[in-house]
């Protein structure tokens, strides 16, 4: 199948959000799960602590862009386009190989049947 | 910038809720996490005893984490909402798709067209042949249970009454 780009790209990045915000998580959770031991790592603590932010605020700025895409594109409008006219042709052109094959296997046989006879 | 469409009032609406809602889920995230980090520190002097206010703590930490997790649940369904609108609402998309398809779906249909006209080609060749022995073969004279000997199909020969 071909690669939709346009569509997949927009789609991708918008995956590529929802793992971030697992990792959002996961961050937030090394914090405090550091914070809970007797000896904090500062630099490992720093580290989680900034990732978390910037991971955050990168969250926020692509999903604010996205909807901010999505308001410049929508119409409101049901999409009425659709392939079904080449989807069917290309159906006609399946069945006509198909019913070439059966022909061709059917003279097949009789050439056979008549090599025996 | 891109002229401003006017969108019917209900998508204008969902667009500004999406909005509002990737807002209070980052705003959400962001107090409930710094307010944690707050009452991680220790105080030396407590108005109630240690023990209770350790448990006071205890609890707003779970309920401030529980807060943390919903808000990014939120964030979640509101991604999955955004990918639903942009399927079905981002149009240069649609179409690109859509003729993405069409051209797909047409290059296979001439592709079989043009290998069916080639074979045409081909066996018209070898027919010719078959037919020139057929010709000029005793079989053509239809004997009974030849293969090319083709039966009248029951109740269809014109010869027949009531067929």
């Amino acid at each position: 199948m071909a690669t939709y780009s346009l569509a997949n790209e927009r789609l991708r990045a918008l995956e590529d959000i929802e793992r971030e915000i697992g990792a959002i998580l996961q961050n937030a959770g090394t914090v405090i799960l550091e914070l809970s031991k007797e000896k904090t790592n500062e630099r490992l603590l720093d580290r989680q602590a900034a990732a978390f932010t910037a991971s955050v605020q990168h969250v926020e700025a692509e999903l604010s862009a996205q909807i901010r895409y999505l308001t410049q594109v929508a119409t409101g409008q049901p999409h009425e386009g659709s392939s079904y006219s080449s989807r069917k042709d290309c159906q006609m052109a399946l069945k006509r190989v198909d019913y070439t094959r059966l022909k061709l296997s059917d003279v097949a046989r009789t050439c056979e049947q008549m090599l025996e006879n | 910038m891109a002229q401003q469409r006017a969108l019917p009032q209900s998508k204008e609406t969902l667009l500004q809720s999406y909005n509002k809602r990737l807002k209070d889920d980052v705003k959400s995230i962001m107090d409930n996490f710094t307010e944690i980090i707050k009452t991680a520190k220790i105080e030396d002097e407590t108005q109630v005893s240690r023990a209770t206010q350790g448990e006071q703590d205890n609890y707003e930490m779970h309920v401030r984490a529980a807060n943390i997790v919903r808000a990014g649940e939120s964030l979640m369904k509101l991604v999955s909402d955004l990918k639903q609108f942009l399927i079905l609402n981002d149009f240069p998309s649609v179409n690109e798709a859509i003729d993405q398809r069409n051209q797909q779906l047409r290059a296979l249909q001439e592709e079989c067209d043009r290998k069916l006209i080639a074979l045409r080609d081909e066996i018209s060749i070898d027919l010719y042949e078959l037919e020139e022995e057929y010709y000029s073969s005793r079989e053509r004279d239809g004997e009974a249970g030849s293969p090319l000997r083709r039966e009248p199909e029951a109740g269809l020969d014109p010869r027949t009454p009531g067929s």
